[in-house]
């Protein structure tokens, strides 16, 4: 892959991209490329290496896709060039929180 | 087809290193293994604080790790350390079940030989004269297909999921092609990515199997009814950028690259003899993962970590690579390979696939990592289950 500051797995799927620079500050504009050409993701937060910043609008509810698949769901809207990340999405497996009801069942 | 000199053991299996282990059945042989490693040249001390109060499930599970580390084929002998004589945990029974393999095996009875002063120069005695008998042996050529891979990823970031963790994968592709088998762990922290491995099983039996030992790991979370975020993601997981578990499975799954998967096997368990990935059941802790994979007769593995890392498991070689340029300079001491010209557009994944593939041969060859010449040893820990009773 050429050189990027964002980086987006599967470029037809994927609502984020993932910062590849230390230096993403809020308000720059980003090239990121997907659906086949690059465009330009204005970042409304300081972003840090290795983050995710949303490429397209997710609404609240909505699957969070990477590597073209669910890592999540969206807790609230989130608009294009926003940080993508644990305060503003959640996991959907694992939720131990969301299944009291089963506590016990498995010991 | 790639090529590598190894240690034949009596059982036919290969190994990369022909280590003395000084093995403690029990928690209270921990320091008389100590004195007896820290005076040997080149012995590997085991101690671990299980072996007797746990219930038999798990007690089994303690006996088989322990072992399997001595039946691993980079040991060419071990001298068993123990304290008292527990029921399914003790050093007669381990005996029996190591000489199976052929290996020279000494024990030592603490109590029988008149206290640890005496165990251990009775220890450290055996050890001297095993570790020169095991200096004359010679390694041989011997093909790839005699490899048991082991995969495994900690202190992951995003990085991991994009660049260490597939160029990882394009290894394990090159060795299961040239006849090796992979082993790839950790399946709590496969949740999420069940559809992209199911795509790769051999069967629909491998399939059903994925899905529902990944399930069961869900269930008992559930049965915590706890959110398990700090945990799984970790900490510094999510300060690399990984929101969620999907996000961690995802990525980590990578490591397995595009090969058939063959099985799904326990912990501990000796995966089948066709080459291919086998997915062992450990947890996401990353020791006692590889001590997993390394019970298994694995006898090196690549660890990929984002975030840099230390760990390495004390009889089975572990490599340390990453694809994040940060981590790599501030984690240099302990990192091998620097993977960072991925992102950095200077390395596809495929090259850098074929760099971990040299690194790796290598390393079977006699190449030390530098957690090796750190004595760094905090890859061995082993799995439970259950209660202390």
């Amino acid at each position: 892959m050429a050189v990027k500051v964002a980086y987006v797995v599967d470029e037809a799927k994927d609502n984020v991209a993932t910062i590849l620079s230390n230096d993403i500050k809020k308000g720059m504009t980003i090239p990121v490329t997907f659906d086949g050409q690059e465009q330009q993701i204005t970042v409304s937060a300081d972003i840090l290496y290795g983050h995710k910043v949303a490429i397209r609008p997710i609404t609240k509810g909505g699957t969070i896709l990477k590597y073209g698949l669910s890592i999540g769901d969206a807790m609230v809207d989130i608009a294009v060039g926003e940080h993508v990340h644990i305060h503003n999405i959640e996991p959907v497996r694992g939720r131990g929180d969301l299944h009291a009801d089963k506590k016990g069942s498995a010991f | 087809m790639g090529k590598w000199y190894g240690y034949r053991r009596p059982d036919g299996q290969v190994g990369c290193r022909n280590y003395t282990l000084v093995l403690s059945a029990t928690v209270y042989a921990n320091s008389t293994v100590e004195r007896v490693a820290n005076t040997i040249y080149g012995a590997i001390p085991i101690t671990h604080h299980l072996g007797r109060c746990q219930t038999k499930s798990d007690l089994k599970m303690t006996f088989d790790v322990l072992c399997g580390m001595a039946k691993n084929p980079n040991v060419g002998g071990v001298v068993i350390v123990d304290h008292f004589r527990e029921d399914l945990c003790n050093i007669d029974e381990m005996a029996e079940e190591i000489s199976k393999s052929g290996k020279l095996i000494e024990t030592v009875n603490i109590r029988d030989v008149g206290g640890a002063i005496n165990g251990t120069a009775d220890a450290t005695r055996k050890a001297m004269y095993m570790t020169r008998e095991l200096s004359t042996y010679q390694r041989e050529e011997v093909d790839i297909s005699e490899f048991l891979f082991g995969l495994n990823c900690g202190t992951s970031d995003t990085t991991s999921g994009i660049a260490s963790n597939p160029a990882l994968g394009f290894c394990s592709d090159r060795i299961v092609k040239e006849g090796g088998r992979s082993i790839l762990a950790e399946f709590p922290e496969l949740m999420g990515a069940e559809p992209w491995l199911k795509a790769k099983a051999i069967n629909e039996e491998v399939a059903r199997k994925i899905d529902s030992e990944i399930d069961a790991y869900e269930q008992r979370i559930y049965a915590t009814g706890e959110d398990i975020r700090g945990s799984q993601p970790t900490g510094d997981n999510i300060a690399g950028g990984i929101s969620t578990i999907e996000e961690k499975s995802l990525g980590g799954a990578k490591k397995s690259g595009s090969a058939p998967i063959q099985d799904v096997i326990g912990y501990a368990r000796v995966p089948g003899k066709a080459p291919g990935v086998y997915m062992m059941n450990t947890p996401g802790h990353g020791a006692e993962s590889i001590t997993g994979i390394a019970a298994a007769g694995s006898q090196l593995m690549v660890f990929s970590t984002g975030g840099g890392h230390t760990i390495s498991h004390p009889i089975m070689p572990t490599i340390k690579i990453t694809g994040n340029i940060n981590s790599w300079q501030r984690m240099n001491d302990t990192v091998d390979l620097d993977l960072s010209g991925i992102l950095a557009g200077t390395m596809s994944l495929e090259e850098a696939g074929d760099v971990i593939y040299n690194e790796v041969v290598a390393t079977l060859n006699g190449k030390m990592t530098k957690a090796d010449i750190l004595l760094e040893r905090t890859g061995f820990a082993i799995h439970r289950v259950g209660l202390s009773i």
